[in-house]
């Protein structure tokens, strides 16, 4: 049995997304082929023909002509190929003829299947995470500036005078992190605080919304909440003044 | 008035005002709809990368023809003869000549066209198999693929036989060549805007939107 997918939802989120250059590449690729061997999924898989950039990005073209009429054993299919055989390298793009990035093709299809609620689960709680916490970790921010807090005690019984600045106005630079760091390698955060600390960088974390530099939102074509994490980041840095935004390795 | 006066006078209107309107609408929707979708476009826009993707790609000095050695330069080779012999042509300059436009200018000598011709139906019979033995291509091709690769070939094929009288002996063909070899023309003219083969003109804009894009990342372009 297949569950019924409603088309007109389909529509209501492919319509408004059809760009120019959507619409443009849907009508024109020639399937020219040039981008086969230029994926590493095509050549990991022994050349499978499947594999080929321009075949995976059939379904939208196919989605637009079915106006949006298929099931959900149709948009299984669809999270097989978007997820499990690319990760929008786009590297096809480099080598297509007409520029058509595949990548962004992808993306759009991965945001449609999110808002059919059709989503990786690790990634759909990491995004729950950020709407309620800023943060993929669910870490709160009075638990962030408590992590900050002990890691400085415990840096400075290493490294004399060393501070982990929070919120300093006018630093130099603000300095973000992988939500994983004060979650599960606090160690992290001491050493980089030991090289700004000998390197004498005038440096600082924002306290709010902001410091986690991970954007797991922007996998699953999520572009509201990708948009809100990258503006809280950006929100610190005017709000402390700071001339740069270094993010975590 | 019959067929054959209805193919060389309104039709061939019909023909060329629908590849220059509908050349000229898709343009001109690109254009609005990236100004109201997709603004960093516009934003971003710079010469610049627009000129250097472009050059890039309108020139065979780009990364595909580094990594296809054997395929690219057909391409292009395909697409110069596909553009220069009709326009060229000795016998298409001297029926602008005596056109009401009048217009004039300087032609291809016939043997070249014939040479390019010649070429351009080579390649295109390498196209066709190729979509046919290659299970990559294959795979990726649908029917209008095939059936673009007849309708471009085709006014070349009707013209060579046309300009040399090989088929005036056959019975249907000999009386009507000339009337299939206009309808093909029309017919390809027809489906420029209409079809894939809009990536005559569309190219242009969307190789430069990713080039704006890539270029301003400093990616390759």
């Amino acid at each position: 049995m297949t569950e019924s997918i409603n088309p007109q939802t389909i529509m209501d989120f492919l319509k408004p997304r059809m760009g120019a250059r959507l619409r443009t590449w849907v009508d024109i690729c020639t399937h020219c082929g040039m981008c086969s061997d230029t994926c590493h999924f095509y050549l990991a898989n022994d050349r499978d023909p499947k594999m080929i950039p321009a075949y995976k990005v059939r379904f939208l073209k196919d989605l637009l002509k079915k106006k949006g009429r298929v099931d959900r054993a149709y948009l299984d299919q669809v999270y097989e190929t978007v997820y499990h055989e690319c990760n929008a390298c786009r590297r096809c793009t480099l080598y297509c003829p007409f520029g058509i990035d595949i990548a962004y093709l992808i993306s759009i299809l991965r945001g449609l299947l999110t808002s059919q609620g059709i989503v990786p689960g690790g990634l759909a709680r990491a995004v729950a995470n950020y709407k309620e916490f800023g943060n993929q970790m669910a870490v709160p921010d009075e638990e962030w500036v408590e992590t900050l807090e002990w890691c400085e005690e415990e840096t400075a019984e290493e490294l004399v005078g060393l501070k982990i600045p929070i919120d300093k106005k006018g630093a130099k630079i603000m300095y973000t992190v992988n939500a994983r760091e004060p979650k599960f390698y606090p160690q992290d955060i001491m050493e980089v605080a030991k090289i700004f600390h000998v390197a004498g960088e005038d440096w600082t974390f924002p306290s709010g919304k902001g410091w986690d530099d991970t954007n797991l939102a922007m996998f699953i074509g999520d572009v509201e909440t990708s948009r809100a994490v990258v503006e809280n980041t950006f929100k610190r840095a005017e709000e402390l003044g700071v001339k740069q935004i270094a993010v975590t390795e | 008035m019959d067929f054959y006066s209805f193919v060389e006078g309104p039709l061939l209107w019909i023909a060329f005002l629908t590849f220059i309107i509908g050349t000229i609408l898709r343009i001109v929707f690109f254009v609005t709809k990236v100004r109201k979708m997709d603004k960093p476009m516009v934003q971003y826009f710079s010469w610049k990368y627009v000129l250097a993707t472009l050059g890039r790609w309108i020139l065979p000095i780009n990364k595909d023809v580094a990594k296809n050695p054997v395929f690219m330069p057909l391409v292009y080779i395909f697409h110069v003869c596909l553009i220069v012999v009709p326009i060229f042509l000795a016998s298409h300059v001297s029926l602008w000549e005596e056109s009401r436009f009048e217009w004039s200018w300087p032609a291809l000598p016939d043997a070249w066209a014939d040479w390019m011709t010649l070429i351009l139906m080579a390649i295109s019979i390498f196209f066709f198999l190729r979509r046919l033995i290659s299970a990559d291509i294959r795979l990726l091709s649908t029917f209008s693929d095939y059936l673009l690769i007849i309708v471009t070939a085709l006014p070349f094929v009707t013209g060579y036989f046309l300009a040399h009288g090989t088929l005036d002996s056959v019975a249907f063909l000999g009386d009507n060549l000339s009337l299939i070899h206009m309808l093909s023309g029309e017919l390809m003219l027809i489906l420029i805007p209409l079809t894939r083969l809009s990536h005559a003109f569309l190219f242009f804009f969307s190789r430069a939107a990713t080039g704006i894009e890539f270029g301003r990342r400093g990616y390759s372009m």
